[in-house]
This record gives C-alpha cells, sequence and structure tokens, in this order.
C-alpha cells in the first residue's frame, strides 16, 4: 500500500479516520482551516446543502438538465449516493428534523406545480401538501418544535408568508403577515427566535421574530440581496449569502446584526451556507471557474 | 419499407441497407436541409452581407425584463421586484444585480427595450419570435434561420441552420411550430445539436447510430460497423426524420472539418471554464465553434423546454412560479457568465464584426407581481440585445414606460427582428420578395 498519500485525521465529528489521496489532503486542510476546502469534484450545478448530522452532508444537485436530485454525502469516506433512490421527479430544499428521521423537501408534481413532502426515512412513508391549483408551489421548508413541525414559504394573493404545518401536514399555522415576499425560515436552538429573508421593505433583508410574528428586528440594511440566513448551532451567530460586494459571498453577524464579518471573498459566487453540527465550519456551494462544488471553511 | 431520398431507392423488409445508405452519401451533391445546388445558385445573396454568421440567441419562455436589463427601481414595489440595479458600461443606463458581467459588457452591444407581440402563450409566442409571424392563420411561416440557410446555402458539409439545444425546442410535449423551414419546407428546418454541461455534443440525428459521436468517427469502417444498427433503431425513430436529417449527418461524421467544429475538446480548459460548466454555458462555446465554421445561422437555445421546473422538463424561463428564485439562483447566473463570455469570445477573435448577435425571448414578463409572488406573460413590453455585424455598440433604442408596461417609442415586432436579420445577412427587400418570405417587413430604425 502507498502510504504516501495517506493522513490520520481528525474530523469536525471528533472522529479520528484514516483517509487516502485526495480525500486525505482535503481532510487534513479542513481542520488546519485556511482557505475552503474543496469537498466535491464533478462541477455540476448544486443548491441547498444541509448537514443530516455531523458524518452527512445532503444537498440538491443539478444531475441532468431536467433533474435535480438530493444527494447524500458521507464526510468520512466521501461517497455520495442519492438520498431517494425512487425519485422520478425534481426534488429541490431538502431539511432534517434534529432526529433525522424526518426530511422535508419540494417535489414538482405537474407543470409549474410543486408539493411539500414531509418523509419518514426510516418508513418510507410521506406526508403531501399540495399545491393549490394552478401555477404554486412551496419554497425553503425547514423543521421547528425540535422535529415537531414543518416551517415553509408559500405564496398566494401577491405575497409570499411563512407558515407551517404538522408532521401529517396539517394545522397550518400563518406567522407572517406582511407584504412582500419572506422566505428562508430558520430557528434558534431553543425555537424562541424565527430567523428569515423578505421584501417587505423593498429589496432582500434578513430579520428576525418571535414565532408568532411579533417584535420583528430588521438585521440588514443594503440596496443589494441580503440572502439565506442561517442560525448558528448554537444560536449565537448567523450565516447568511450578501451581493452588497457585487458579487455572492458568505457572511456572518451576530443575532443582532452587529459585528458584520465577511467569510469568502472570491470573483465567483459563494453561496448557500450551512453550519457543521460544530458550529465551527460552514458548508457551501461556490463556483470555481464556471464549476459548483461543495466547499468547506472554518469560521471559529 | 421504402426508403427515398434523391433518386435512390433502398427497399429492404428490415430497413434500409448500409450499402444503399453509403451509396446515398456519395450520390448528392449536398446535405438535406442545406438545400441543392441549384438552389444555392437560384439564391445566390444579392450583395455581400454584413454578418456572414447570424446568431439568434433565444431565450425560450420569457425572461422578466424588469428583473434583467429593463429595471423599474422607482415603481411601486408590487411591480419593481426585490434586486437592487446596477450601473452598467453605458452612461445613464442601469441593469439589476441579477446580470453584473452583462451589465460591464454593455459597450459590446446595442440595448433595444421597446418591443412588442401580439401573441400571449408560448407556442404562438415562441413562432412569432422566430418566424416574424404568429401560428394562425396557417400555414406556418418560415423560421428566421430556414430563411437565410435558404438564401446563403451550405458552408462545406456544414448544415446552413442549427439550433443547438438538446433537440428540437418545446413547449409542454409539442414542438414549436416555427421551429423549422415553414413555407419553404422541411427541408429548410434546422439541424439539430446540444452541448451537455462538460461539453459532449449530441446530436440527435446521430442517435439513429448508437454510440456514435463526431468526436469518434475517425474512419469509414467505423461508421459502417455502427450502420449496422440502423435498421432496428430507425423504426422508433421514424423514417420521415431519417429521411430529412440521415444525409446531413452523413456528411458530418465523414467530413473532418466539419466534425471539428462540434468538437468542443479542441477548446482550452480555460475557455469552457470561462462559459461555465452547464447546459447553455457549453452550448454557447459550441456557437461560437460554429461562427468560426462560417455557419450561416445559429439559433442558440437557452433549454430545449419553456417551463421553469416540470417533471422531465429542462428549467426554462418561464416562470410563473419562483420568478425571482430561480432567476437568482440559476438562470441569471448562467445566463450571466456564458453570454458574457460569448460577446467576449467572438470580440476577442475578432468574429463579432461579421457575425449578428441577437439575444431576446418571445415576450416579456408582467410587470405588476402576480398572486404567486411571480410573473406571468407579458407581449406588450420586452427586450433583446444586439450585438456586431457593424452595429454601433453601447446604445439604447427604444424606452419603455414608468412600470415597463408598454413602449413609450415606436414599438417594434417580431417581424421588424426577421426583417433587419434578414438585411445584415444580405437579403434585400427584392430577395425577400422573390422569396416569398418576410412580407410587409421593415427594419428597425437605427440598427442598420
Amino acid at each position: 500500500m502507498d502510504f504516501s498519500n495517506m493522513a490520520i485525521t481528525k474530523l469536525p465529528n471528533g472522529y479520528l479516520t484514516i483517509v487516502t489521496g485526495v480525500w486525505a489532503c482535503l481532510m487534513v486542510a479542513m481542520v488546519e482551516g485556511s482557505e475552503p476546502q474543496r469537498l466535491t469534484y464533478d462541477g455540476r450545478i448544486k443548491m441547498g446543502p444541509t448537514f443530516l448530522d455531523d458524518e452527512e452532508l445532503i444537498f440538491v444537485d443539478l444531475a441532468k438538465p431536467e433533474l435535480t436530485s438530493i444527494l447524500r454525502m458521507n464526510l468520512r469516506d466521501g461517497t455520495i449516493e442519492p438520498l431517494h433512490t425512487d425519485a422520478k421527479s425534481q426534488e429541490l430544499e431538502p431539511a432534517f428534523s434534529d432526529d433525522g428521521v424526518y426530511c422535508v423537501f419540494l417535489r414538482a408534481r405537474g407543470a409549474l406545480s410543486v408539493e411539500l413532502v414531509i418523509r419518514n426515512e426510516r418508513e418510507k412513508t410521506e406526508a403531501i401538501v399540495p399545491p393549490a391549483n394552478g401555477f404554486c408551489g412551496f419554497r425553503t421548508p425547514a423543521f421547528f418544535r425540535h422535529g415537531k413541525r414543518v416551517v415553509f414559504s408559500y405564496a398566494e394573493d401577491g405575497r409570499q408568508d411563512i407558515f407551517s404545518v404538522n408532521l401529517q401536514g396539517e394545522d397550518r399555522q400563518q406567522h407572517t403577515q406582511n407584504n412582500g415576499m419572506n422566505y428562508w425560515p430558520s430557528f434558534s436552538p431553543s425555537d424562541e427566535q424565527l430567523l428569515f429573508g423578505s421584501t417587505r421593505d423593498g429589496n432582500y433583508e434578513i430579520y428576525r421574530m418571535k414565532p408568532d410574528g411579533s417584535e420583528v428586528v430588521r438585521l440588514t440594511n443594503h440596496p443589494f440581496q441580503d440572502v439565506r440566513p442561517q442560525y448558528s448551532p448554537d444560536g449565537k451567530r448567523i450565516a447568511f449569502t450578501s451581493h452588497r460586494d457585487g458579487n455572492f459571498e458568505i457572511y456572518l453577524m451576530d443575532t443582532n446584526g452587529d459585528n458584520l464579518q465577511r467569510v469568502t471573498n472570491h470573483p465567483e459566487r459563494d453561496d448557500f451556507p450551512t453550519w457543521h453540527p460544530d458550529g465551527r465550519h460552514l458548508v457551501m456551494i461556490s463556483e470555481r471557474q464556471g464549476s459548483h462544488d461543495l466547499y468547506m471553511v472554518e469560521v471559529d | 419499407m421504402v426508403l427515398e431520398i434523391g433518386d435512390l431507392k433502398a427497399r429492404t423488409c428490415q430497413g434500409p441497407t448500409r450499402r444503399g445508405f453509403l451509396r446515398l452519401g456519395a450520390s448528392l451533391p449536398g446535405i438535406l436541409g442545406l438545400g441543392t445546388a441549384a438552389q444555392i445558385v437560384e439564391g445566390a445573396v444579392s450583395r455581400a452581407p454584413r454578418a456572414k454568421s447570424v446568431v439568434f440567441v433565444f431565450n425560450w419562455g420569457a425572461p422578466s425584463h424588469l428583473d434583467t436589463l429593463d429595471p423599474k427601481p422607482n415603481a411601486p414595489a408590487e411591480y419593481r421586484g426585490p434586486f437592487g440595479v446596477i450601473p452598467t458600461r453605458t452612461p445613464g443606463v442601469h441593469f439589476t444585480e441579477l446580470v453584473p458581467q452583462i451589465a460591464q459588457r454593455s459597450h459590446l452591444f446595442t440595448l433595444v427595450r421597446s418591443h412588442v407581440t401580439t401573441s400571449p402563450g408560448h407556442p404562438d409566442g415562441g413562432t412569432h419570435a422566430l418566424t416574424g409571424f404568429p401560428e394562425r392563420p396557417l400555414p406556418v411561416k418560415p423560421n428566421f434561420g430556414s430563411i437565410v440557410a435558404k438564401d446563403r446555402g451550405q458552408s462545406g458539409n456544414l448544415p446552413a441552420f442549427i439550433s443547438v439545444a438538446r433537440g428540437a425546442v418545446m413547449d409542454g410535449g409539442r414542438i414549436l411550430e416555427g421551429y423549422g423551414g415553414g413555407t419553404l419546407g422541411k427541408a429548410y428546418d434546422p439541424f439539430l445539436a446540444g452541448a451537455s454541461e462538460t461539453g459532449e455534443v449530441q446530436i440527435p440525428s446521430l442517435q439513429l447510430l448508437d454510440g456514435l459521436q463526431p468526436t469518434r468517427i475517425s474512419d469509414r469502417r467505423t461508421l459502417i460497423r455502427q450502420l449496422d444498427a440502423i435498421p432496428q433503431n430507425l423504426e422508433a425513430a421514424g423514417l420521415e426524420d431519417w429521411n430529412r436529417t440521415a444525409q446531413a449527418a452523413y456528411g458530418l461524421l465523414m467530413d473532418p472539418q466539419a466534425r471539428n467544429a462540434f468538437d468542443l475538446t479542441k477548446e482550452s480548459p480555460q475557455t469552457r471554464q470561462r462559459y461555465g460548466q452547464s447546459v447553455f454555458g457549453q452550448s454557447a462555446l459550441l456557437a461560437r465553434r460554429l461562427v468560426e465554421a462560417e455557419v450561416p445561422y445559429i439559433q442558440l437555445n437557452y433549454s430545449r423546454h419553456v417551463e421553469a421546473i416540470t417533471p422531465g422538463f429542462e428549467f426554462g424561463w418561464d416562470t410563473h412560479i419562483y420568478n425571482f428564485d430561480l432567476l437568482q439562483d440559476l438562470h441569471c447566473p448562467i445566463f450571466d457568465r456564458a453570454f458574457s463570455a460569448f460577446l467576449d469570445d467572438l470580440n476577442e477573435r475578432g468574429l463579432l464584426e461579421d457575425t449578428l448577435v441577437i439575444c431576446m425571448g418571445e415576450f416579456g414578463r408582467t410587470p405588476k407581481i402576480n398572486n404567486r409572488a411571480a410573473r406571468d406573460h407579458w407581449p406588450p413590453c420586452y427586450f433583446s440585445m444586439w450585438a456586431g455585424a457593424g452595429i454601433e455598440p453601447g446604445r439604447v433604442i427604444g424606452e419603455s414606460d414608468r412600470l415597463g408596461e408598454h413602449p413609450l417609442s415606436d414599438p417594434i415586432t417580431p417581424l421588424m427582428v426577421g426583417t433587419t436579420i434578414a438585411e445584415f445577412a444580405g437579403m434585400d427587400a427584392q430577395s425577400r420578395a422573390e422569396m416569398e418570405v418576410l412580407d410587409g417587413g421593415t427594419v428597425i430604425q437605427g440598427l442598420l
């Protein structure tokens, strides 16, 4: 065996592992934390990464021009496989309950018609929330109340508000009531604060509020896009994407909007930040030389 | 089964024989779809064209004008959309933040902001955009590319009109009626070619020959071996398609120079990266190679399908839902990169001087945001970009009103687009009249 490309390294989850080849170099550099480290190499268009747990990364891959698939990547061995081997239609925007049992995602069901699917990944059962008739769809689902409810964005009557349903797709409750489009709900670990993006003041900005819609606080204020906010696992920081410097870059800020930090700085796109469960790393999708891959960056 | 192409008839109970096919390939002066030698003489260009090649970049599905190149930052919130505006290199002209690279290349093209069409749906609007006339009344008129192809004739063994996509452009399950020759006949339908996101060129007519790709044809024996598979494949593919396209494919396969035009592996990694790893990006690179090979007319389609998100269909510009999301996440990043690279590449190689580039959809999208927080079809106002062939760049022709609902200046119709293209391609009013095309058309003032 050629040991020149082997490394014994410590993953963000604390595991020691032996890895080889390119992956060895990758993992060592990742732990050392400097420049963003590349996790995938196929270059296909990707979206919406999220962690299932500290070992498994889920993301959406434009597998074919007519098909987006949800893939799962094992960070220990680098293997990538479809999450739903029976998927026949476009699937988008996956999110997982804390215990990893439930996955919520979007699935195209007809011409410009997209349903919300709450799937028990152990029992392979699904609760489906259908869109209204005609052209209609859901957006940006997530879990809260420790995996007991699903929150999402849904457009009707010319605005797009944030709603939630239970795991059976029932008991719909409305969390925002505002002109404009409201997106990307992200709950604090305590479920006491709901972070979201909104165009209510004219362009994409990031806000925080109580789940009942009260005590709304605007956290960003810039004429270009501030989008895709995500609470850190400890609830103390927010990662988001901003176009404020002329292209998409990843930023961090405190939960009150202070202490803005730029994480990436590259002439091509860095987008879709998601926190590793260790709270010290972000995974994002970066465009480099025209290709789109997953990268991990240390932010601690 | 009888196969008829030209004067050859090959009869077999299973389909055409490979021997018959090869005889056929040697027997005709040209390739079907390119016009015969007689047609080439008859349709000789009446004067030197300003554009050796025309590239029609078809944003099939129709991008929002307000969210891209005609923003209305002072319109009410229910109109203007959520994107910021940025300056371009043209003083006083702004685009949205979604197209920063195109904004930096505004000195390479002229923007037209006063298009109108009367066709509100995709099938009709698409046909109108590509032919200058609505679908009805019949007969369907020829695609601008078919007109140029008939007038210009073939260039070596390359087809004169190539449509770049992963098949004929479609709305739902229906091929767009205006995609081809119309009244000029199916002989002037486009030759179809597409590229994958990694730059593998796909030619649907070669799918009759399992596993055959231009880069893999090095000798006649290889082709003959592959031809053994024809009879069984022909049944599924349809005899009519075979009649129309097989000779074009044959001519292409047997001509190394023609094959070379379709071989993106000849490009440096840097060039391929510049266009981006996307179907549209690599398709745009293929279009540039076809321009270098002096193909007279190339229709470069953003996507094969119109729908934004529908099972089994590519992601198109028809954003009745997810308009802002898809523009932000998918369409505009892909388009901004690839179209900018395409303009730069043509310009740096000196090809833009005698190549006409037009980029447009079939209509605009509703200035007022719809009930699904997106935008629907809007025929009364949309935009286009025109570059190359001596057009003075860095200008804006036409103006839309404060909400982007209607042109304030003289409206520009699809027929005017086709007529202007024809003029650039060297077809004056007399030659158009002789061909009985683009009847009643006038040119867009300020472009010529």
